[in-house]
């Protein structure tokens, strides 16, 4: 009977074994000196690239934002980050917001540092939290480096609920022509019908500063397009903003964007440029005009 | 004397109504003038008066927060940027970093001030990686943001910790110079600053190997720069036993006349000067990805239109 006792639970004993030994959730573990880090963020922020925030205090900053770090992980919302929202937040320059879905790095990339746009991850309190996770243990005090909970383990987990407050407040201070570049390549749609940006940025656009939206969908090079503009989800967006009274337009592969995406695919027919005059560059010769 | 003035004034003006009113305005103009200056000489004698805490020097100081900056990113760069060095004792590099020039002349700094920082942040560059730049940082950073397998200098662990900083102490002081330090130009080149980026360039040019890359702007007269860091230091800390070519890639403006920048007579003297060194070089004008990056911001001009 015993034989057969643990056999039958052997498989759960093996799993028991995996959560004691492996990881409580599914989502990645506390990154570690996240102290250091994001008050080292702060301070090139604030000292480097805009010195004209000046008075923002980090330390404060950082004061604000560790109260989630004493919460149980699955019970942080989105209100436990108003006072670290409130000390950290700066006005974005008009015209310069960049709405995306399914494009960190190309985002980042265009962005140029806040030279050219300034998305979400380029303000204050995005740059503070950009790739970084954090939460503390289910049960014990002290953070948890092996894993933290994602939307699938609970909903009111520390990041999400960090990525949903600062969301909310990006759309709220975003004013003039907003910008969106969603990935005409992702398999489950460009525009996620519930997502950060159609739910947390979306619905908090002031009307009255926002003068026009202008959606890009960027494909992947040599990769499938599978969807375009008012195609599937990207109908249902421009639908959306359409009801809620907003002047919109779509451009398919923005020129600037693509040029970027082709620097490493330089070779693809997709990236083939016209030679701009002969015999500039021997290079050129033979591989651009058809 | 105040009346002198004050009638000398009136006689140069030209008659018309309020006179007196003017004068009064005058007057207290005048006053408040030689307050001023009776305050701004008290003031400077006050400060003559008091040693300075630092020396003045003609650079801006220290950047503010610069430990926690320096921290932040080594942290950053070792637990996010490049993962695998995740067990990089960023504390104990912070230390050697500040070490090696709070309390020292920061006229006066050494490779060997910097030796125990370099003894802690040893990094292989995989080889035919490497990209040097000149004249054309951000060009050259740009590409390397997108092509992330190859590494400048700020691509590595120290240049990426130190970009953009300023830093420099005082021999009479344990703390840093936020006030200014020293001008490379107007004060002295062996300033801690600039004894860094010598040091931490000639280590980077003598661990490449392979075929190493360089962007170079052919928008300028001095394209190959001998005066320059790449000119000076990296070309000449290449090992030609490990480095067989160098491939510099020449980039036009954008906007300029398309010329021929790899037969200029300064990327000759380039090319002689490796071939001294034993280092093949080759040279590409406007090489195609690099092009690119500088038609993201001209996208509607004629060289970075779209055959289709």
């Amino acid at each position: 009977m015993a034989t057969l006792g643990l056999a039958s639970s052997l498989p759960l004993l093996l799993l028991v074994i995996a959560g004691a030994g492996g990881a409580r959730w599914r989502g990645e573990g506390t990154t570690p000196h996240l102290q250091s880090i994001i008050l080292g963020r702060c301070a090139e922020h604030v000292a480097l690239l805009n010195p004209e925030q000046g008075e923002k205090n980090c330390t404060a900053i950082w004061e604000a934002f560790k109260v989630v770090l004493d919460k149980d992980p699955c019970s942080v919302f989105p209100s436990d980050y108003d006072l670290f929202i409130n000390l950290s937040r700066h006005s974005i320059p008009t015209d310069k917001s960049l709405f995306w879905e399914n494009n960190h790095l190309l985002v980042t990339s265009y962005a140029e540092n806040a030279r050219r746009f300034v998305p979400l991850c380029s303000v204050l309190y995005g740059r503070m939290g950009d790739f970084l996770s954090w939460c503390r243990q289910e049960n014990a005090s002290g953070l948890d480096y092996q894993s933290c909970p994602t939307s699938e383990d609970c909903e009111n987990n520390p990041v999400d609920s960090f990525w949903k407050r600062a969301s909310m407040q990006y759309s709220r201070d975003s004013s003039g022509v907003i910008y969106v570049m969603l990935n005409g390549s992702e398999p489950t749609g460009a525009y996620p019908v519930k997502g950060f940006f159609a739910d947390f940025e979306i619905p908090y656009f002031q009307k009255d500063k926002i003068t026009r939206i202008e959606i890009w969908v960027m494909h992947e090079i040599g990769r499938p397009k599978v969807e375009s503009c008012g195609e599937g989800s990207v109908k249902i967006l421009e639908e959306r903003l359409k009801e809620m009274g907003f002047q919109y337009s779509c451009i398919n592969d923005h020129l600037p964007v693509k040029l970027l995406k082709c620097v490493d695919h330089s070779t693809h027919p997709d990236c083939a440029l016209k030679s701009s005059s002969p015999g500039t560059q021997e290079l050129r010769k033979g591989t651009t005009c058809s | 004397m105040a009346n002198h003035r004050f009638s000398s004034v009136s006689e140069e003006e030209k008659p018309c109504c309020g006179i007196s009113r003017k004068a009064q305005i005058c007057l207290c103009v005048l006053f408040v003038l030689l307050i001023v200056v009776g305050i701004a000489v008290s003031v400077g004698i006050l400060m003559w008066r008091q040693p300075p805490k630092h020396k003045e020097w003609k650079g801006p100081g220290t950047t503010a927060h610069f430990y926690e900056i320096l921290l932040g990113r080594c942290y950053t760069y070792t637990q996010i940027v490049r993962p695998e060095l995740r067990h990089t004792d960023c504390q104990k590099i912070g230390k050697a970093f500040t070490s090696a020039f709070l309390s020292k002349d920061p006229c006066g700094s050494t490779e060997q001030d910097y030796r125990p920082l370099m003894e802690l942040t040893t990094q292989t560059v995989p080889c035919d990686k490497t990209l040097f730049w000149s004249k054309s940082s951000e060009l050259a950073h740009d590409y390397t943001w997108v092509q992330r397998d190859m590494y400048t200098l700020e691509d590595t662990l120290l240049g990426y910790m130190a970009d953009g900083l300023k830093w420099c102490g005082d021999a009479g002081s344990s703390e840093m110079n936020y006030q200014s330090c020293p001008h490379w130009r107007e004060d002295c080149s062996n300033n801690s600053v600039s004894v860094f980026w010598n040091t931490v360039s000639k280590r980077f040019a003598e661990d490449a190997c392979g075929v190493v890359h360089v962007v170079l702007n052919g928008s300028i007269s001095n394209t190959f720069d001998e005066k320059s860091t790449f000119g000076r230091v990296e070309v000449f800390n290449l090992h030609p036993e490990k480095v067989h070519t160098l491939k510099a890639w020449v980039m036009n403006n954008i906007e300029s006349v398309p010329s021929d920048s790899c037969s200029s007579s300064s990327v000759n003297n380039l090319k002689q000067i490796l071939k001294t060194r034993n280092i093949t070089f080759v040279c590409q004008n406007n090489y195609r990805p690099v092009r690119l990056i500088q038609c993201v911001k001209n996208p509607e001009h004629s060289s970075c239109r779209y055959n289709l």
